[in-house]
């Protein structure tokens, strides 16, 4: 039988880690001086498909849609998943780009992989720096595949070409639910953030490890297992891709302006034991008694 | 089920030996390491020797790792100088034992075990992958047991994280508080009366001025050994050992010693570093900030401790980096400063700049880096007899193996000899498809030809030889008061041999009661140092670290379910521990019962015997950095 094919849809975004983070005068975002790292959702995405890798010996492309730097964040995918391919789809035809022309990038981008056809497409479920979401979705309705979103686990039959994956949905006001669902594949799988790949078996614990050392040799000569695409090489209509390809129309961007605060503070200077105390009584009489 | 030929618990510096002994005997085997990552749960005093027997065969490192060991280790400094101190207030005599350190030794290095241990593991897992094995971490073994009545049936292994699997032969490495050693009945808990309990600090220094302070050359190290008072009358001793650019102090007594007369085990690591010898190798220059005028505002005070912040930052990495040959090449090599001297004019200028513009004051003071607890086994009291138990081998510290006579102490390289033997009993095994007792007993029989066997059995009236000549200069009459017998006889060579062939012949069950004792460990050094010793003043106060302070800068991955279960919580045993457990964890309510708060545990197992306990799972609680 066939390997299994993955693809995995990546984004280089802004490092919003404490420290990492620096804003114009004006309070937005300076993109040049802050660092870029691989989404952390797209890290998500990578390692769902290295449990697919580890579990099944699944050949997995990864491929983003960026500028030639976001090359990074595909040697950091590599290095989470072990890719086998790597895709830069890179143009400047592409820029102003919605998520409805990004997906149709992507959509194609996944359909030139040479490992062939993708069997199980991964994403994340949202870029940190976007928070749309629609990407994902987006690109599944166009390669026409079953789309899964919110997937905390999953698990395949690689003979019956089956999927089962197992999705959280969050209810306003309810218990979170846990849904399973079974899908044939090929299929597109959105994680949630919480997804975690654990590996139950002792022979499975001994391929991650093997496929970890692996991924770190591939990712630090990343290059070799990279394919930058433009506009011709990838194909794409040029009317369905960048600004021309993009529906939606920003009017304008507003910020959104500060909330009032409606608690007033007291600051109390705690380097003596009275002041001290003081507090202690405060949030005694707040808690009208309940602790002793 | 999955199947393997050989598992091992644990991924100490005995258990990765035994993974890679396997592995060169081209064999598969896993190991099985609780820890998030090999390296993490290990502490040793930290001294790595290779032994040089005149009679029969020892495995050193280099016999498992490769002839390159030490060219590719990486350990911290070669020990060419061993020194044994006798204290008594400011009093300080030292003995020079670097001949006894040397005695049947390739060498003795210094070791930081989290270092060392990641290398092994990378050096044993690639050769052990080339047999489908390999080593899983984040994975507490729950239960090892056989899988049918018959002999030598394959053992299940049960882990808190994974399916349970099968194999041919189980190595326990998992220390001397061996789960493995209880849940299969091969030994009982290791008594108060078998154990040391050591407590280490690890201390920052530049490089080259260990190198000055120790009097050593850039490849050279020292170890200095205390007894005396800085052991506050507990039977046992202190040690400072130098690595590359930290220094090991750290603190070893007896836990009998300990249990009679409890002391806060912090509390005897702070008496040896306020000792003025010891706090004079261990100062250094230190920055200490000045407060922020509160009356400047917010913006800038905030903007001034970041300032003096980043800029004590710099200046240590600088020093650090100024002090050492490789530091200062790779400055100079990354292109950010020319010469030496150019880095130096750019640590002044930091210097005066904190000390014109933010006040901050440069003080004679040390630097903790780490603060680390451990469980020692003394072999003479309880090696394991029988090192066997269906198809489990015991090696290192599950085997109650250690070498702990005196100032001779070994246990790094007695563990990796025998992972060697067991590793080959399994592959002679596998061979002959006959485990069970068959393999055990050629274990067994391997263990009884080590030489670490007959150390841990009988007196060595060589390296005893040795000792006493290194002692020559101390008068007779101090220790003639108390030993005069013992002393005359074994300091003459005709009578040596004799008194050491009575002695061996009396055993050191009723030995040890009259040599390790609170005369030998703490009055004679006393009066040997008061006597004869040299004055040393100290030149500061120590800032010691709270032990909160100590536990604070630990790391830990928090587990919510304790690992340990309190049974009897008014047992006079429990009541020993709220002082005992070198992180506090036991506190006595004013009812008189001891509760525990599991967090800040280092999982020594100080409070094992009177308690359930286990190791945390998977991937759960301490994380060392240095080891």
């Amino acid at each position: 039988m066939d390997p299994l094919k993955f693809g995995v849809l990546v984004k280089l975004e802004p490092d919003f880690s404490e420290g990492n983070v620096s804003y114009n005068a004006d309070g937005t975002l300076n993109r040049a001086e802050t660092k870029s790292i691989l989404g952390p959702h797209s890290a998500v995405a990578c390692s769902a498909a290295f449990y697919g890798k580890v579990k099944f010996g699944a050949k997995v492309m990864v491929g983003t849609m960026g500028p030639p730097i976001a090359d990074s964040a595909l040697q950091q995918a590599q290095m989470i998943c072990d890719a086998d391919e790597l895709h830069l789809y890179s143009d400047r035809l592409f820029a102003g780009a919605d998520t409805l022309a990004t997906a149709e990038v992507l959509k194609t981008g996944v359909e030139k992989a040479t490992i062939g056809k993708a069997d199980i497409v991964f994403s994340g479920h949202r870029a940190s720096d976007g928070e749309t979401g629609q990407t994902g979705p987006q690109t599944a309705w166009k390669l026409g595949y079953s789309f899964l979103g919110n997937v905390i686990d999953y698990d395949l039959d690689p003979e019956k070409r089956l999927i089962r994956a197992k999705r959280l949905i969050s209810l306003q006001g309810f218990h979170d639910v846990i849904e399973e669902v079974e899908s044939p594949l090929p299929a597109f799988l959105a994680l949630d953030p919480s997804y975690k790949p654990f590996f139950h078996k002792v022979s499975e614990r001994l391929a991650e490890q093997k496929y970890l050392k692996e991924a770190r040799e591939r990712a630090r000569d990343y290059k070799k297992y990279l394919t930058v695409f433009n506009v011709q090489q990838l194909g794409v209509d040029p009317k369905k891709v960048g600004l021309p390809g993009s529906p939606t129309i920003v009017y304008k961007v507003e910020k959104i302006p500060k909330a009032m605060a409606s608690r007033k503070a007291q600051v109390i200077d705690g380097s003596d034991a009275a002041s001290i105390r003081g507090v202690a009584e405060k949030i005694y009489q707040v808690l009208g008694g309940d602790v002793k | 089920m999955e199947d393997f030929d050989a598992a091992i618990i644990g991924g100490g510096t005995a258990g990765l030996a035994a993974l890679k002994q396997l592995a060169n005997l081209g064999r598969q085997a896993v190991l099985i390491e609780a820890g998030k990552d090999t390296g993490t749960k290990n502490v040793s005093g930290g001294i790595l020797y290779s032994k040089k027997p005149r009679h029969g065969k020892v495995f050193n490192a280099e016999d498992v790792f490769g002839s390159s060991f030490l060219a590719e280790a990486p350990y911290e400094r070669k020990i060419t100088k061993y020194i044994l101190h006798a204290t008594s207030g400011n009093k300080d005599y030292s003995i020079d034992l670097t001949r006894a350190h040397e005695y049947q030794s390739n060498y003795g290095c210094s070791v930081l075990l989290n270092k060392l241990i990641s290398w092994l593991s990378v050096v044993a897992e690639e050769s052990a992958q080339k047999f489908g094995g390999g080593i899983v971490s984040g994975v507490h073994v729950r239960s090892v047991k056989p899988e049918a009545a018959a002999e030598g049936s394959r053992m299940i292994i049960e882990t808190d994280e994974l399916e349970p699997f099968r194999c041919k032969a189980v190595i326990a490495a998992d220390g001397v508080n061996s789960e493995t050693a209880v849940m299969t009945g091969a030994r009982e808990k290791f008594s108060q009366t078998e154990l040391y309990q050591g407590v280490k600090v690890i201390v920052k220094m530049p490089e080259q001025i260990i190198e000055e302070r120790f009097g050593i050359g850039p490849e050279e190290g020292a170890a200095h050994l205390f007894a005396g008072d800085v052991t506050l009358n507990h039977i046992g001793g202190g040690f400072v050992y130098t690595n590359r650019s930290t220094l090991s102090v750290g603190a070893v007594y007896h836990m009998d010693s300990l249990m009679e007369n409890p002391a806060q085990p912090s509390a005897l690591v702070d008496a040896l570093i306020r000792n003025p010898v010891v706090s004079e190798l261990l100062r250094d220059e230190v920055p200490v900030k000045s407060e922020v005028d509160k009356d400047l505002p917010k913006e800038e005070q905030l903007r001034t401790r970041f300032a003096v912040s980043k800029m004590v930052k710099n200046w240590t990495e600088l020093r650090d980096a100024y002090y050492s040959p490789t530091g200062s090449q790779k400055m100079i090599e990354s292109g950010k400063y020319k010469t030496r001297e150019e880095l130096k004019a750019r640590l002044d200028s930091i210097r005066s700049d904190l000390e014109s513009k933010y006040s901050t004051k440069f003080v004679s003071d040390y630097v903790e880096l780490e603060y680390s607890a451990k469980l020692v086994p003394d072999g003479k009291r309880c090696m394991m007899k029988k090192p066997y138990h269906d198809n489990v081998l015991f090696i290192g510290d599950a085997a109650g193996r250690g070498v702990f006579i005196g100032p001779r102490i070994e246990g790094l390289n007695v563990g990796i000899d025998d992972a060697v033997r067991a590793a080959n009993a399994i592959s002679r095994a596998l061979d002959r498809n006959d485990f069970g007792k068959s393999m055990g007993e050629h274990y067994s029989q391997s263990i009884e030809e080590s030489p670490f066997t007959h150390d841990m059995r009988e007196i060595d009236k060589d390296y005893l030889k040795i000792f006493l000549e290194a002692t020559r200069g101390v008068p007779k009459d101090i220790v003639g008061q108390r030993y005069g017998m013992i002393f005359r006889l074994m300091s003459s060579s005709t009578l040596r041999g004799l008194a050491v062939g009575l002695a061996n012949i009396l055993g050191y069950d009723r030995l040890l009661p009259l040599v390790e004792s609170v005369d030998t460990y703490v009055q004679v050094p006393m009066e040997i140092a008061e006597k004869m010793g040299r004055s040393v003043d100290a030149t500061y106060q120590p800032t010691i670290p709270s032990l909160a302070d100590r536990i604070a800068r630990l790391s830990y991955d928090d587990d919510r379910k304790s690992h340990i279960l309190v049974t009897d919580p008014q047992s006079e045993f429990i009541k020993k521990m709220v002082v005992l457990c070198p992180t506090a964890c036991y506190s006595q309510e004013p009812d008189g019962k001891v509760t525990l708060q599991h967090e800040a545990c280092v999982e020594c197992g100080t409070c094992s015997k009177g308690t359930e306990w286990h190791h945390p799972r998977g991937e759960k609680g301490v994380i060392y950095q240095y080891g």
